[in-house]
């Protein structure tokens, strides 16, 4: 017997035992964001898996077209929450995409797209720049000018997105730095090693700042290990496997000196694709143990102060939260109750529902910048779904869905990591304040 | 101009899908056994664009299949080679939702679940839940008659529609049933639900909603033997109690959901029974205890009463799940839909296990058991060669169902599937006789041919033998 | 004229033979008669009489399904279902006076209980049908649920004996609730679908509603202390004018059925509406009849979307103008019974509903020879 891929090549295909466990029932298509846009078969789980089923009987080719629907995915990985009969589609797709990255070569515009991200994303220094290009283009009235024009309506799509998702952040808050060393109040319960992020520093400095604040108002010695670079998720996420094992390797040195009891990320993307490091570098002798320990040792920090008894008081914070479900919070690592109950127990805080709540909001690391059109109906439906919940706050733990979300809200309606409710409401300050 | 010219000008090049590799994701529907790749899949955007794709293939007489969320278990929307697949996945708009008039009116590929959710803020819910509700579509409810656990109360989508605008098969929109159930005339509407696509596209539909009940009470009830627990629901039944649902779980499906989700059932009992009332707080109270009762009495082993809503949805996203977690336990496996008088239900539990024994195959049940609804889950391995052996296991348990005085199907259609095996039902005069109905809607038999009915092409020269009906053989009816 | 025929068969097979005997004539089906006047008046040479079909084939209690001749009473056989504590759910006004099961589904007629069950097309399981041409079909079965085959007792709902004869009918039979009451209210229209609205929104799920003649009734079943239950929080949903006495209703209900059937001299004519539309109904109603100086009474099982309107006294020509002005409004409307001298005044139907075109091609597929109550939808078909 010949053992063959079909069309994939011989280096970690799909497996044919992952393919098998799909039955055709279609429960995934309502979780799908792909689909609940266009209504396409192919373009939603179970068809994506059908190509790849195909493909791995050779029955049809890698080419454009299969990438299109492969491309088309955000990962969101709702459909493996939805699937009764436990498809790992996120293997799945894992495995597709580097063959695809291998076998079809992209149109040059999607090129100069991607590179121009991986170019920028994972360097906090190049991505402070650029941030810093954006305060300008506020600033000096440059955007409203360009809108004005209509200037805007004229640009590529991808461009467009990317003005659109440019943050009112501060320049003083670009440059923030996380000390190197928070103490815990009272006794020492735990030390934790916390990743920085790359766009996370840079555009949400304060972000970090309330999360080592209320660590180490819960007891926990909080250390950020110096020279930490990108963890590698947007790689990993599209399938750009070496750039991403590299990353992983290098965070894995990093981190692996501040000795810490617990890795902690509060950015989804990144937590997910940590706690998937022992399956990227299963193949890597010098790492794979090594990997394994710590990918167990990560957490989110919501996860994390969810396992914790609570120890410091909680003062009153009057608003109804509308609580987003990043996709890699909910999906990729299964929390959504930790979150949840984290806000319930602020005095004053009401969680309030909201429609479609397993639908992914577009972002999905950088889909809106290279899968625009999609992005932008998906944002849309996020936000309409939301005002319709009228709350005062939202709150999301991750940064591509806070910057996404706020991109298409029509209301100016406050949008926050669930941790910086936590920390006003530990500090007594009402939240406007605390976030300055 | 040819036929595929003339749908890409009429819908749109973004609306219409040539492509090979894309074409075979639409090869099947949920069951996956039967594939045929359609000529093209067209994508329409509202009922006069699918008219204006009907109106085409009746010019050019290109047969035409309408496919919702692909659900289905009998292949009812399997592609014809030479046709077209008119995907109705783009009309999904919830029209209007009626609190005064306790109604919806709404597009063909909203979820089943979805017009319930619409409904929820006014109290309101629409019916008929088939365990796919989250993702089956009301346009495929209508063409299949779906039910669900708790038609045993409230009945199927045929109870529940109240009018469907509906092109046939020349292209012309026209509206079946109105805003009475009371109208003049033929009721086609009642015909065309269940029609299993074979008189024309539903573009639109009106459905009843219904007052949520004030109560709901959810039980588990474990068996030490399968016959205890029918047993069980006979008594039930002939206490004069009318349970919004009694479904009945096997060992091997409790096995099945055990390994897919959160479960609350007892992992090593028998069989179980779910039992739900609803309906007035007293009445319920009343009748719950009743049940209670009645279970002991026939040897109930154990009792999980759901404490609260989020007990309950464990019940039930354990129990409608079913199907799909039997993937967890085989790698292969064949979905049954036979119907038996409720009377005999231990009889044909006991047959199948017999049966399922001589074929050397594992069978697992999950079934409604309130009206006889059984879903035989036949578990075999392709690898290991048993794929003919489960096939045949399967279609012997449907026919047995009708050697019992029973239905070859409960809900999942005949379709593609059982087309061949509708003569053991059904005879010459009986099958011709629904085909008039068919030639006065589609007379050019191209809406969706090659289901419900044999054909030779289907099944051979002559399809399979018509053996007279026990109830015949019994002189309880007789044929002439 | 030459003599009318009349065919009286007590099987199957005879009931095959007469229509295959019949060489060519035109028939008109007829059971006890209570429906011999709805629609248009049929043309026809013979008369095929289903009245000595009319017994019971098969009864499982426990299956809850009973198989009987269509030609039998509804009223014998809810006799015989009670003996098991079992109905048929369904309380036509024509079962009291002889209707049978088959000419209730030719008629698509219901009772106030249609509210909670429908109409016999909701109850019927499985039907054998004899063609024009003698074809003998069966489809549905001994099952509840079934969706193997078109489903032809559907089809036959409402055919008024056009299609084929009824032969067999199989039903699905209901529990009869341990308890039973009825709260009557003194009140309009208007006030009577608000407060139906509010018991049904409040989840008492009453079993029927229904207003008749400026009452609103409100039945409801179940178990002695639901019902109970449910009658007091009824009760105080409906103020002041309540009653509920057992006496009180059963002669409320009595006016329900006395309205439907009518009387000789009679119009009485059944519309189906959108459940709002039960006040302007019942204004329109007023304003016709006292323009036309005719006495009008209405019963309404209003969410069901079913009024039925009885005309009595004035002229022929004043009955065909309060009907015009009905069916003007309300297309869907079919005259039950004709005052003597209406039908010369009055086409047997209004205006056809959007499907009249397929009504005629199912008619020309079934019987393409317009043998069976040739006339009875003219001028549709």
């Amino acid at each position: 017997m010949v053992l063959t891929n079909g069309s994939f090549d011989a280096h970690r295909p799909p497996r044919r035992e992952l393919l098998d466990d799909c039955v055709h029932c279609g429960f995934c298509l309502p979780s799908c964001p792909t689909y609940a846009v266009g209504g396409e078969e192919m373009d939603s789980p179970r068809g994506r898996i059908y190509l790849m089923d195909l493909a791995e009987r050779g029955e049809i080719p890698l080419d454009r077209t299969m990438a299109g629907h492969i491309d088309s995915c955000l990962g969101c990985l709702a459909c493996v929450t939805a699937c009764p009969s436990g498809v790992q589609y996120d293997l799945l797709l894992e495995a597709t995409r580097p063959q695809l990255e291998r076998h079809v070569p992209r149109t040059r515009r999607d090129r100069l797209v991607r590179r121009a991200v991986f170019a920028v994303f994972p360097y906090p220094a190049r991505m402070r720049v650029a941030a810093l290009f954006g305060v300008l283009y506020r600033r000096l009235g440059l955007r409203a000018l360009t809108h004005r024009l209509g200037i805007v309506d004229r640009l590529p799509a991808e461009l467009r997105a990317a003005e659109g998702l440019l943050p009112p952040v501060k320049v003083r808050s670009l440059f923030r730095r996380l000390p190197a060393r928070v103490a815990a109040v009272g006794e020492r319960r735990l030390r934790v090693a916390l990743l920085e992020g790359c766009a996370q520093r840079v555009l949400f400095g304060d972000v970090n700042a309330a999360t080592a604040r209320v660590l180490a108002a819960e007891g926990c010695e909080v250390v950020v290990p110096e020279g930490q670079r990108c963890c590698g998720a947007l790689n990993l996420h599209a399938g750009l496997e070496d750039d991403a094992a590299a990353r992983a390797r290098r965070l894995i040195d990093t981190f692996e000196k501040a000795e810490a009891d617990v890795v902690v990320a509060n950015v989804a993307g990144c937590g997910s694709s940590m706690k998937e490091y022992d399956r990227l570098l299963a193949d890597d002798p010098a790492y794979a143990e090594r990997a394994a320990r710590f990918a167990a040792s990560v957490r989110d920090v919501t996860e994390l102060l969810a396992e914790l008894e609570p120890r410091a008081p909680r003062h009153p914070i009057q608003a109804k939260v509308a609580y987003h479900d990043a996709c890699h919070l909910a999906n990729a690592q299964r929390i959504r109750r930790q979150p949840r109950d984290l806000l319930r127990a602020v005095p004053g805080i009401e969680l309030t529902d909201i429609a479609e709540a397993e639908l992914c909001c577009g972002s999905a690391g950088i889909y809106n910048l290279v899968q625009p059109v999609a992005a932008e109906e998906l944002g849309r439906r996020k936000a309409a779904n939301i005002e319709a919940a009228a709350p005062d706050v939202i709150a999301t733990a991750n940064a591509g869905c806070l910057l996404q979300v706020r991109r298409f809200l029509g209301r100016d309606i406050p949008l926050v990591h669930p941790i910086e409710i936590l920390d006003a409401s530990i500090r007594g300050v009402p939240l406007e304040r605390a976030r300055r | 101009m040819s036929w595929a010219a003339e749908l890409t000008e009429v819908l749109g090049r973004e609306n219409v899908i040539t492509d090979p590799a894309r074409l075979r994701t639409y090869e099947c529907d949920g069951l996956t056994g039967y594939r045929v790749v359609p000529a093209m899949v067209v994508l329409p955007r509202s009922a006069a664009e699918v008219a204006a794709a009907v109106g085409v293939c009746a010019r050019h007489g290109v047969p035409f299949v309408a496919r919702g969320a692909g659900t289905g278990l009998s292949g009812g929307a399997l592609p014809v080679a030479d046709g077209i697949v008119i995907s109705l996945q783009r009309l999904r708009r919830i029209v209007e939702v009626d609190p005064v008039n306790l109604r919806a009116v709404v597009e063909p590929g909203v979820t089943n679940l979805d017009i319930s959710k619409a409904a929820a803020p006014y109290g309101l819910y629409y019916a008929p839940d088939p365990s796919s509700q989250q993702v089956c579509t009301i346009g495929g409810n209508v063409a299949e008659n779906s039910g669900g656990a708790h038609c045993l109360k409230y009945g199927f989508t045929v109870n529940h529609v109240l009018a469907a605008e509906v092109v046939l098969a020349d292209g012309t929109v026209t509206t079946l049933g109105g805003d009475s159930p009371q109208l003049p005339g033929y009721d086609l509407l009642g015909a065309f639900i269940g029609s299993e696509g074979t008189l024309g596209i539903v573009t639109q539909v009106t459905v009843r909603l219904l007052a949520k009940p004030a109560a709901v009470r959810t039980m588990v009830a474990d068996f030490a033997t399968v016959a205890g627990a029918g047993d069980a629901v006979t008594g039930i039944v002939a206490a004069g109690i009318v349970p919004a649902a009694i479904e009945m779980l096997d060992n091997l499906a409790i096995q099945a959901v055990a390994a897919s989700t959160q479960s609350v059932y007892t992992l090593d009992t028998v069989a179980a029974l779910v039992v739900e009332l609803d309906g007035p707080p007293d009445d319920v109270a009343e009748q719950f205890e009743q049940v209670q009762e009645i279970c002991r009495a026939h040897g109930c082993t154990k009792v999980l009463v759901a404490e609260d809503a989020e007990q309950r949805a464990l019940i039930w996203t354990g129990r409608k799940a079913a199907f799909a977690a039997v993937g967890r336990i085989s790698p292969d496996y064949f979905v049954q839909d036979g119907v038996v008088p409720r009377g005999r239900l231990a009889e044909v539990l006991g047959r199948i296990a017999a049966m399922a024994d001589e074929a050397g195959v594992r069978v697992a049940n999950v079934f409604h058991a309130g009206d006889g609804n059984l879903h035989p889950l036949v578990l075999y391995s392709e690898a290991a060669g048993e794929h003919d052996r489960a096939e045949r296991l399967s279609t012997e348990i449907a026919e047995l169902c009708v050697e019992l005085g029973g239905s070859l199907s409960g809900e999942h259609g005949i379709g593609a599937d059982k087309a061949c095996s509708m003569p053991r039902m059904f005879g010459e005069d009986d099958l011709a006789t629904m085909l008039r109905l068919r030639s006065a809607f589609d007379p050019g038999g191209l809406c969706n041919p090659g289901k419900v009915f044999p054909t030779p092409r289907l099944c051979g020269e002559r399809p399979g033998r018509y053996r007279p009906h026990p109830l015949e053989e019994a002189g309880v009816i007789e044929r002439l | 004229m030459s003599t009318v025929t009349t065919y009286r068969p007590t099987t199957l097979r005879a009931l095959r033979d007469a229509l295959a005997d019949g060489a060519g004539g035109r028939l008109v089906i007829a059971g006890t008669g209570t429906a011999a006047d709805w629609g248009g008046a049929p043309e026809y040479d013979g008369v095929l009489d289903t009245t000595g079909m009319s017994g019971l084939i098969s009864y499982n209690p426990t299956d809850m399904t009973v198989a009987v001749q269509a030609g039998m009473p509804l009223a014998t056989l809810q006799e015989t279902l009670a003996e098991h504590g079992q109905w048929v759910a369904l309380d036509p006004a024509r079962a009291a006076a002889g209707a049978t099961v088959g000419g209730l589904i030719a008629t698509g007629d219901a009772g106030p209980v249609r509210h909670t069950f429908g109409t016999l097309r909701d109850c019927v399981i499985g039907v054998t049908v004899v063609l024009a041409d003698a074809t003998v079909a069966r489809s549905g079965g001994h099952v509840i649920k079934n969706v193997a085959g078109y489903d032809l007792a559907k089809l036959f709902h409402g055919s008024l004996g056009t299609l084929g004869v009824l032969a067999e009918v199989i039903l699905r039979v209901h529990p009869r609730a341990a308890a039973t009451a009825t709260l009557a209210v003194r009140c309009d229209a208007a006030t009577a679908f608000d407060l139906g609205a509010r018991l049904i929104h409040g989840s008492l799920e009453p079993v029927a509603v229904e207003w008749c003649d400026g009452t609103l009734l409100a039945r409801f079943d179940g178990t002695p202390g639901g019902v109970e239950d449910r009658l007091r929080r009824a009760r105080e949903l409906a103020g002041s004018d309540a009653t509920d006495t057992a006496d009180a209703a059963a002669d409320a209900w009595a006016v329900v059925g006395a309205l439907v059937r009518g009387a000789d001299g009679d119009t009485v004519v059944r519309i189906g509406t959108a459940p709002d539309r039960l006040p302007a109904l019942a204004a329109l109603v007023d304003r016709a009849a006292a323009e036309h100086a005719v006495d009008a009474a209405m019963t309404s099982s209003p969410f069901a979307g079913a009024h039925t309107v009885r005309l009595r006294g004035g002229a022929a020509a004043a009955h065909a103008a309060v009907v015009t002005a009905l069916r003007t409004a309300h297309p869907a409307t079919t005259v039950c019974r004709w005052t003597d001298g209406l039908r010369a005044e009055l086409p047997a139907w209004g205006e056809p509903p959007p499907a009249v075109a397929v009504l005629r091609a199912v008619k020309h597929a079934f019987d393409p020879d317009d043998r069976l109550g040739s006339g009875r939808f003219a001028p549709w078909f």
